[in-house]
């Protein structure tokens, strides 16, 4: 293979240590201006480490030992071109971790099928919140050898809300273009998309486990750019947040992509977006790998997601069936 | 020696450009509205104080016949009226660039803005030069930026004996260069958005001059970003440029600075906030590869250099 094509230009201005370990820079940079969300984050794993000492000094300890392998590129003031920050993410990392071992109790399958280089994590959307994305990217953070860093293609929308949108970028989200994807995966990152969307994210409680239909962009852009799809489901989260309607007007009115209602959701307040303590079951399928011409009509690019998704229902019926209970 | 025009010389841009030009083995004049202070060095340059807009400037073109132009005369400020600085920028053009085809002109280096495609939450992080140009969809203000790139795009196409090069650079900031983002970042309180910090990309003035030339000597053809070292976050910019961030909710700073602008108390329109808000971070990829171009300055240097220039501006 030529090694020019892995040479996108952006890595070049990543400034002139280039890929270095997290760690390093972790060390380096000096503290950065808090902001409200990372103070918040501080603040819960404080009270944490106070109630659960124990349990959080093992996170403490493992998460910096993960982000210490982690390869990152980042120029000298921390920063990859995207805008992530190692130095930014390692709090929320932390908080992710707690949730991944000791809230969702997640059993992770399939670790050994991550593979080396550019990669499209293909994964089904549920429970009204994007949990089941930050259990993924904790999980290929702990759980897979060496850790990996997804990337989170965004919905615009998050962009636009204040705090929310900037904290996704620090912990290594991109706004969900086509561009950004590419730019991605030609620099042998792994991308993380779910193509139902929000379809999946806010679908209502009867449709729980029923893959919705599959965009077709992530494929155009595995053709594009030579990736394999590793296919990946989570089970558990569909019954975190069961939702019984999803009152769209309200939602077109507040310009979200969706305003669901569950049983402690609004009704409840903040405290309503706190998920059910439900277990996450979590698998990585072997990866897939296609070709064939990125620009060609719908109907053959629909064949080659169609065995995605079957092989993503396939996987969710396993999971499903091999499960003891939903919280246990 | 090849002869080079530089519009809008007396500017920052403009002598930075003239100097390096004439280091570099050119002839050199420019044309400006403003009379242009000597080079203390004696570096050698013919300056015309003509408007674009004025018959005179085509007997300059006429009479000096140079073999490439650098425009650089845009307004970029509001302290002209918006109908003012709409129609020296996009009328000046038009007028450039038929001096251009009509008076054997063979390189063209038009310096726009990366600004030209808007800053919107759904911007990819690297926008090539394909993108489209979305400025005055939320900064109907300096949509005059998009017109011009327009333009010269065109022109670049009907007329291919110009070869013409259309630079989109992105902020810029130096000793001598007067951007919006200059005067910003030079603030004591920096107001920003609560709750957003765009990545930025900056490039040292010093840099981009040696990006004109070098498209004027490489005979470049084309549009190109010109994006510098790579991108940080709004926060770590203003905390860099030695200033202290104001974070204040959109809901109160929009309406203000509406208010303030239309006073003549605030320098930029309020569509302005959406740079502040949202990326409009470029590829230069293009460049880089069609050019061998690498900025000599690092984002370290460009902002310690700023911070420097303030402390010695203050004392």
């Amino acid at each position: 293979m030529d090694p020019a094509r892995h040479l996108h230009p952006i890595p070049a201005r990543a400034g002139a240590r280039g890929r270095l370990k997290a760690a390093d820079a972790a060390a380096a940079p000096p503290p950065e201006t808090r902001r409200p969300l990372d103070s918040g984050v501080e603040w819960l794993l404080d009270a944490m480490r106070s109630v659960a000492p124990g349990a959080l000094a093992d996170i403490d300890a493992e998460v910096d030992a993960k982000l210490g392998r982690l390869s990152v590129s980042q120029n000298e003031f921390g920063y990859d071109p995207w805008g992530f920050s190692p130095t930014a993410f390692r709090n929320p990392l932390a908080l992710m971790a707690l949730l991944y071992r000791y809230y969702f109790r997640v059993e992770l399958e399939g670790a050994h099928n991550f593979p080396a280089g550019r990669v499209l994590v293909i994964a089904n959307h549920a429970g009204q919140l994007p949990l089941d994305g930050a259990m993924l990217i904790t999980g290929s953070i702990l759980d897979v050898q060496p850790p990996r860093l997804l990337r989170a293609m965004a919905e615009y929308w998050m962009q636009t809300l204040p705090f929310i949108g900037t904290f996704g970028s620090r912990i290594g989200s991109v706004a969900g273009t086509p561009q950004n994807c590419e730019d991605l995966l030609r620099r042998d990152e792994a991308v993380i998309a779910f193509p139902e969307g929000v379809r999946g994210l806010n679908k209502t409680w009867g449709k729980r486990y029923q893959l919705q239909r599959f965009g077709l962009g992530f494929m155009r852009l595995a053709l594009a750019t030579d990736t394999p799809i590793l296919p990946a489901v989570v089970v558990g989260s569909e019954e975190q947040a069961p939702a019984f309607a999803n009152l769209a007007p309200l939602a077109r009115l507040i310009g979200a992509p969706a305003f669901p209602i569950t049983p402690t959701f609004p009704f409840l307040g903040p405290l309503g977006l706190l998920p059910l303590p439900v277990k996450y079951r979590v698998s990585f399928g072997e990866p897939l790998h296609f070709t064939g011409n990125p620009h060609d009509e719908d109907a053959v690019i629909g064949g080659f997601v169609d065995r995605v998704r079957r092989e993503m229902a396939a996987m969710i019926e396993r999971r499903l069936r091999a499960r003891s209970g939903v919280f246990f | 020696m090849p002869k080079i025009l530089i519009t809008g010389v007396a500017g920052g841009q403009g002598r930075l450009v003239a100097r390096l030009a004439a280091t570099s083995g050119f002839e050199v004049c420019g044309v400006d509205r403003e009379p242009m202070m000597a080079f203390s060095d004696g570096t050698p340059i013919r300056v015309y104080v003509v408007d674009l807009m004025r018959r005179k400037f085509e007997d300059v073109v006429r009479h000096e016949r140079p073999d490439a132009v650098v425009h650089l005369a845009f307004v970029r400020h509001f302290r002209t009226d918006l109908a003012t600085r709409h129609k020296i920028n996009v009328a000046g053009t038009k007028l450039l660039l038929d001096y251009c085809a009509e008076y054997g002109v063979r390189q063209l280096v038009v310096v726009s803005s990366a600004y030209a495609y808007g800053a919107l939450p759904e911007n990819p992080s690297y926008m090539h030069e394909d993108f489209p140009l979305n400025v005055s969809r939320t900064y109907p203000e300096v949509r005059d930026i998009a017109e011009v790139d327009t333009l010269c795009s065109a022109f670049l196409w009907q007329h291919p004996e110009v070869r013409t090069a259309i630079l989109r650079p992105v902020n810029t900031l130096g000793d001598s260069v007067h951007s919006a983002i200059g005067t910003y970042l030079k603030q004591r309180f920096v107001p920003s958005i609560l709750g957003f910090d765009p990545m930025m990309q900056f490039l040292h003035e010093e840099d981009l001059a040696r990006a004109i030339l070098t498209s004027v000597e490489r005979k470049l053809r084309g549009i190109f970003n010109v994006a510098g070292p790579g991108a940080i976050p709004l926060h770590v910019a203003i905390e860099e440029a030695g200033g202290t961030q104001v974070p204040l909710p959109e809901v109160a700073l929009r309406p203000t600075l509406q208010r303030l602008f239309r006073l003549g108390l605030y320098p930029v329109p309020p569509g302005a906030i959406d740079f502040i808000k949202f990326p409009c971070t470029v590829s230069d990829e293009q460049f880089r590869a069609t050019t061998g171009f690498q900025p000599q300055w690092t984002l370290r240097d460009i902002f310690t250099r700023f911070r420097h220039e303030r402390e010695r501006a203050a004392a």
